[in-house]
């Protein structure tokens, strides 16, 4: 056993921490307020981190990204949500999909696509998958309904595929310049054997954006409908094989794709990084704020609720690089997605502790607790929760 | 006797605000900018209509033009209205419950006479209790089971001035001041022990209201400035009036209405679940059937059941004070122990009923995050649980705290 971190990432971590505390804390309230969600996303965080690597940091070295391994990503990710969750995983989303073109996507695919995502600041990329009549049956397709699931058509014309259909609830839809797009090729098929997925750039024609949807929590972090009216996509860039899914994407096993690898712990490291926030700024206010002539913390029911926030924290930080440390160890096992599941519940509970040692002052409540509650409850919202325990019991070896 | 049966005038209550709720007030309630928990406007035009349903003066007793509902009819309309909207319910709740205490036991025949006309009379006038002043920390916390400590006493002052009372201080966080047409103001006045209550009409001489925008409660709130402000030496209520007014919602044996307006938004949160499980297919079939959801709502009904016989039995305690004598009730603060369940449970439901939307659930222009704004709100606006259960813990040991001038006295 050994928890020491290397140089490397100690380094990594200690960048992340002072673009956290010098550039995204003192914007993230003020961006968090802003009633219109497009407003909210502020291009010139995004440029800066991207110069400091925020942006590319799970890219490759060949590929001129920074190839870090998860250890560093997870701990990148947790400095970054310190200060702002939805700022994190605004960066780290371009992460989820960057593991996905180094694993699934051909060389010359790499060449065209990772080139310029690692050399323009403001390349942001996406997924789509969701659509408003299929959620939680892209994860958890009905073995009685073969039918269930997205319904994005593509069907291909000589050298080309054409898109109908909407995708929405979409990250990074309104502000990506890459999508990856699942699509049923063989609708008369299941899910897994009749679903292709496609590089999407943001200039296809016959692909734009619709509504920007307005959330109550991760408010910087965009979210938007996708809609393809005959969109047109040359047949190079299907990732993987026609009808190959989700299956080929990850490189073996499955419902293990490098997204989903690295989805269940970008969730977690975030998750601790608002539980870091919480817990220290309930203790710092605990002991500087005075009740009744005395300060907070003297009081025996604050001492246990700052209590249960660092142990829920700390319990939290031993999962969650022990996660990182297996995926670097190429360790298999269903632990990110428990851990995932466990951070859910840790999130809310301590945001909802930080809010209850503040308390309303009068009859205002801090601006801080209000937000990190709402970013918490984002957990139980992502894709689709429920069904997210399901998976990851099914993922248990017998 | 034991019953759980409401009376006909209840059931008819409760259909006739039902049926308003669901034609009325949710047309309303469910436009966007009725959604967004971070840009609300009271919809005065409802609070009109509602008034003129008989809703405002509800508690006011019959003789003097209103409906005569004790708390738990109070109760039952205000889990109604707040299932359609929690800041409409909670700005008629806090009317119902001052207007009983203020109209009821607090005042004299000729006072009555004087008064009751500026609310009875105006349809436009909601009540306000001016108490809480904004350097004062009169929370539990730090004093569990000891003397408060001293300097927290009210500082607006009453003043006798020939035939007038002049009040002079400022009140913050006032419910309902911004539309208040009378206020009961709780003030010292020289000479006299404890705190009393005048009662200062909003137009008079002196006083100025400054609304809270963005307040973390229900309803509306506000500072409310008395300057040099004169008042008939006849509006000073009575001192038993006082102390129900003081005491309401600390003595563990008052008005349940706000709890009942928590009940209203977990129930809101609820019916929205259960239409959307009973209509959204997932996994081949209505979401309903499947196991996990079908035990989520399972589990928001048990609760949504379970409180409301703990504000109903608050609710009906309060009404029948002698039930703790015969020993019907054990000697418990059962509005208060109302209270602390009520708030986490009904955060449970919204937050359960919420999910159930998936991504749905978060967004700004739909109602599910407003239901669970409108219970965190529930949950940490006012008398905090963790101050609620000090309190609990107090009445459970039979601890009696000292008023800080005797202490001093000592």
């Amino acid at each position: 056993m050994d928890f020491a971190l290397s140089n490397e990432q100690r380094d990594w971590q200690m960048t992340a921490r002072k673009f956290a505390d010098e550039d995204i804390r003192p914007i993230s309230l003020a961006r968090d307020a802003i009633p219109t969600a497009p407003e909210t996303f502020d291009w010139e965080i995004v440029k800066k981190g991207s110069k400091l690597g925020f942006r590319t940091l799970a890219v490759p070295k060949e590929f001129g990204g920074h190839g870090t391994d998860f250890v560093t990503q997870a701990l990148v990710m947790t400095e970054l949500a310190r200060a702002d969750s939805a700022i994190s995983k605004t960066f780290s989303q371009n992460w989820k999909w960057s593991h996905l073109i180094s694993h699934a996507c051909t060389e010359e695919q790499k060449a065209r696509f990772l080139k310029p995502f690692v050399e323009d600041d403001t390349f942001l990329l996406g997924k789509g998958i969701s659509e408003p009549s299929a959620g939680s049956d892209n994860r958890l397709p009905p073995a009685d309904d073969p039918k269930a699931g997205l319904k994005l058509r593509a069907e291909r014309q000589g050298n080309e595929w054409i898109l109908n259909g909407e995708k929405c609830f979409i990250a990074n839809a309104p502000v990506g310049k890459l999508f990856f797009i699942d699509a049923r090729t063989d609708p008369a098929a299941p899910l897994k054997q009749g679903t292709t997925m496609f590089l999407v750039p943001r200039d296809t024609p016959g692909f734009r954006i619709g509504k920007v949807f307005n959330k109550s929590g991760w408010r910087f972090y965009q979210n938007g409908e996708m809609i393809f009216e005959n969109a047109r996509v040359p047949h190079a860039n299907v990732v993987g094989e026609v009808n190959g899914g989700a299956r080929k994407a990850g490189g073996g096993g499955d419902d293990t794709t490098g997204g989903d690898i690295f989805g269940d712990l970008e969730l977690c490291a975030n998750a601790l990084g608002i539980c870091d926030d919480a817990s220290q700024t309930a203790l710092r206010y605990a002991r500087t704020t005075k009740q009744g002539g005395r300060y907070l913390f003297e009081q025996q029911i604050v001492q246990l609720q700052i209590n249960k926030m660092h142990m829920l924290t700390e319990a939290l930080r031993s999962f969650v690089l022990r996660v990182a440390w297996e995926h670097d160890m190429k360790v298999r096992s269903p632990n990110a997605g428990l851990a995932m599941n466990y951070s859910t519940d840790v999130v809310q509970e301590v945001t909802e502790l930080y809010m209850d040692v503040r308390g309303s002052d009068g009859c205002a409540m801090d601006h801080h607790a209000d937000k990190l509650v709402r970013d918490s409850i984002i957990w139980s919202h992502l894709a689709g929760d429920t069904v997210q325990r399901m998976k990851v019991a099914r993922r248990l070896p017998s | 006797m034991y019953s759980l049966h409401l009376s006909a005038e209840q059931l008819e209550i409760r259909d006739t605000v039902r049926e308003f709720v669901t034609h009325e007030v949710r047309p309303v309630m469910l436009k966007a900018d009725r959604l967004d928990a971070c840009d609300r406007t009271l919809p005065l035009a409802l609070l009109d209509k509602i008034s003129q349903l008989g809703l405002r003066t509800l508690t006011l007793a019959e003789e003097d033009g209103g409906a005569g509902a004790d708390q738990l009819t109070a109760c039952i309309v205000t889990e109604e209205l707040a299932a359609g909207d929690a800041d409409i319910a909670a700005t008629l709740a806090e009317t119902s419950r001052l207007a009983k205490i203020v109209f009821g036991r607090g005042m004299t025949k000729p006072q009555r006479d004087r008064l009751l006309p500026l609310f009875a009379g105006n349809e436009r006038c909601q009540l306000a209790f001016a108490r809480h002043e904004a350097d004062a920390d009169d929370r539990l916390g730090a004093n569990y089971h000891r003397p408060l400590a001293p300097g927290n006493d009210i500082k607006t002052t009453a003043v006798r001035s020939g035939n007038e009372w002049i009040v002079n201080g400022v009140k913050d966080c006032v419910a309902n001041a911004p539309l208040a047409g009378l206020f009961a103001a709780a003030v010292k006045v020289p000479g006299r022990h404890g705190t009393s209550i005048i009662a200062v009409p909003a137009d008079a001489p002196g006083v100025s209201i400054r609304a809270h925008d963005h307040a973390w409660r229900h309803g509306t709130c506000g500072e409310v400035s008395f300057k040099d402000c004169r008042v008939p030496a006849d509006n000073l209520l009575s001192e038993e009036a006082a102390g129900l007014l003081d005491s309401d919602q600390t003595s563990g044996h008052g008005s349940a209405l706000m709890q009942a307006v928590a009940l209203g938004v977990g129930r809101a949160a609820y019916e929205a679940a259960l239409d959307y499980a009973k209509l959204r297919v997932q996994g081949g079939r209505p979401i309903a059937e499947h196991q996990a959801i079908g035990t989520k709502l399972a589990e928001i009904a048990v609760k949504l059941e379970v409180v409301r016989g703990a504000v109903w039995q608050a609710a009906w305690a309060a009404d029948h004070p002698d039930a703790y004598a015969d020993r019907s009730l054990a000697d418990l603060p059962l509005q208060t122990i109302a209270q602390v369940f009520t708030a986490q449970a009904m955060l449970e439901a919204a937050k359960d009923s919420a999910e159930i939307f998936g991504a749905m659930g978060v967004m700004r222009d739909m109602p599910m995050q407003k239901y669970v704004h409108d219970a965190r709100v529930c949950l940490h606006s006012g008398d905090s649980s963790r101050e609620a259960k000090l309190r609990i813990a107090e009445a459970l040991t039979g601890y009696r705290r000292t008023a800080p001038a005797a202490v001093a006295a000592e």
